[in-house]
Formats: C-alpha cells, sequence, structure tokens
C-alpha cells in the first residue's frame, strides 16, 4: 500500500509524529485566546463596574 | 506502543493546560470575591406573594427609594406583569445602596445595564442587591427572564445622581422629578 501512494513507512512515521505538534500548537493558540480575551473583560469591564453582592 | 505512550502524554499535558486554565479563573473569581466584595446576590428571605401588596414593606406607599434612619439608602421595586413599581427610582452615586426586590405573579430578573447588578425575582422570595454605583445618569433596568406577552416592554430607569445632587424628602424618600 505504501508503494502506491509512494509513501514509504518512514514518511508516514514521521508525518504522525509531527501532526500532533500542530495540533497542539493551534489547540494551544486558541484556549490561549480565550483565557486573554476572558481575563481582558474580567479585569477591564467586570471590575471596575464595582462592588456587587 | 511508543506512539499510545505519546498520545497519552500529549493528553496529560493537555489536562494540565486546562487544569492550569481552569485554575485561573477560580483565582480571579476568589480574589473579587474576597477582596473586592464582588459575589452573586444571596439572599434567602421568604415573603408571602399573595398578598405583597398588604405586606409592610412592599405596600405601594413604601416602594421606591428611602433613606432609612440609619443612612442606608434601600429602593424597594415590585416586579410585575409586565411593569416594575415604580418605572423610575432615584439613587445616589458613589454611595452604599441596597435593592429590594420582590413579584407578586411570576419569575421576573433584573439588570441595570452598565452595571453589575444581575438578579432573578421570583415570587416568595425578596431578591436584594448591594452595590455602589459610579456613573450618573438613566441606566436602563429591563426584565431579563420571560414573564409572558408583554416582556420585551418590561423595563424601568435608574437615575442615578451625583451624591450633592440627591435630596430627599423629610421623610427619606426621594422619586424622579418629571422631565
Amino acid at each position: 500500500m505504501g508503494d502506491d501512494d509512494g509513501l514509504t513507512d518512514d514518511a508516514v512515521k514521521e508525518a504522525l509524529r509531527e501532526t500532533p505538534k500542530g495540533a497542539l500548537a493551534l489547540a494551544g493558540l486558541t484556549v490561549g485566546l480565550l483565557m486573554l480575551a476572558w481575563v481582558a473583560i474580567y479585569v477591564f469591564v467586570f471590575l471596575p463596574r464595582g462592588p456587587v453582592g | 506502543m511508543s506512539h499510545e505512550r505519546d498520545v497519552v502524554r500529549s493528553e496529560l499535558r493537555w489536562g494540565l493546560v486546562t487544569a492550569a486554565a481552569v485554575s485561573v479563573i477560580m483565582v480571579f473569581v476568589i480574589f473579587a470575591g474576597v477582596v473586592m466584595h464582588i459575589n452573586p446576590p444571596s439572599n434567602v428571605e421568604r415573603i408571602n406573594p399573595q398578598n405583597l401588596h398588604l405586606s409592610a414593606e412592599f405596600t405601594e406607599a413604601n416602594l421606591g427609594t428611602k433613606v432609612e434612619a440609619n443612612g442606608q439608602v434601600t429602593a424597594r421595586i415590585v416586579t410585575t406583569q409586565f411593569a416594575f413599581v415604580p418605572r423610575c427610582i432615584v439613587l445616589p452615586a458613589d454611595t452604599p445602596v441596597t435593592l429590594r426586590l420582590s413579584s407578586p405573579d411570576v419569575i421576573h430578573g433584573i439588570l441595570i445595564s452598565g452595571t453589575n447588578v444581575n438578579t432573578m425575582v421570583v415570587p416568595g422570595y425578596v431578591s436584594q442587591v448591594h452595590t455602589v454605583f459610579r456613573r450618573t445618569g438613566d441606566l436602563l433596568m429591563p426584565c431579563h427572564e420571560f414573564c409572558g406577552l408583554g416582556h420585551s416592554e418590561m423595563l424601568a430607569t435608574v437615575r442615578v445622581v451625583p451624591k450633592a445632587a440627591f435630596h430627599p424628602g423629610a421623610d427619606g424618600r426621594a422619586a424622579c422629578a418629571e422631565k
């Protein structure tokens, strides 16, 4: 099968090793941006509105 | 095997990232609650909704803003289908104020735009919110819990005036002046 699409087993293994890094980078970036947005709204919008309880 | 080990390791690492994110949020929330006294309004106080209008506190004459004998500024509001009574309340800025609300009919909810004031008003209970208004002006207070066909028409005005311009009458009551 590896011969049919011109990929060697080593090339497939290499690709499988690299792919999760990109996924983690993308997930980390999106979650990081989400956290930044949450903190920014908390600090710059919610807290200045003053005490409530 | 080694591939599976890599997967488990990366999942564990990602678990740590999410745990850290949740921890950061919890630290912020605890800091705001303990240090800055920003907490969800919490008040368990029962009242009979069937004779709310006859209760000592929520009779029509006692609604609106009143400066109590101890100086505490309290606004009492009845939320009913589909209006707030009174429709406008006046409150001083930079002063601790207390809002007390109750409903004779169905569940309502209030928020005051541009502030952290936000609570449900459940029949049978008195909702109470303490806050300090930092901005002056007319703030919109809509019902934010669907309460029936007239829900979208149910709104009131909170008129926040500078502390020096807040002049309650001799009986301690203050009402919105006609504009």
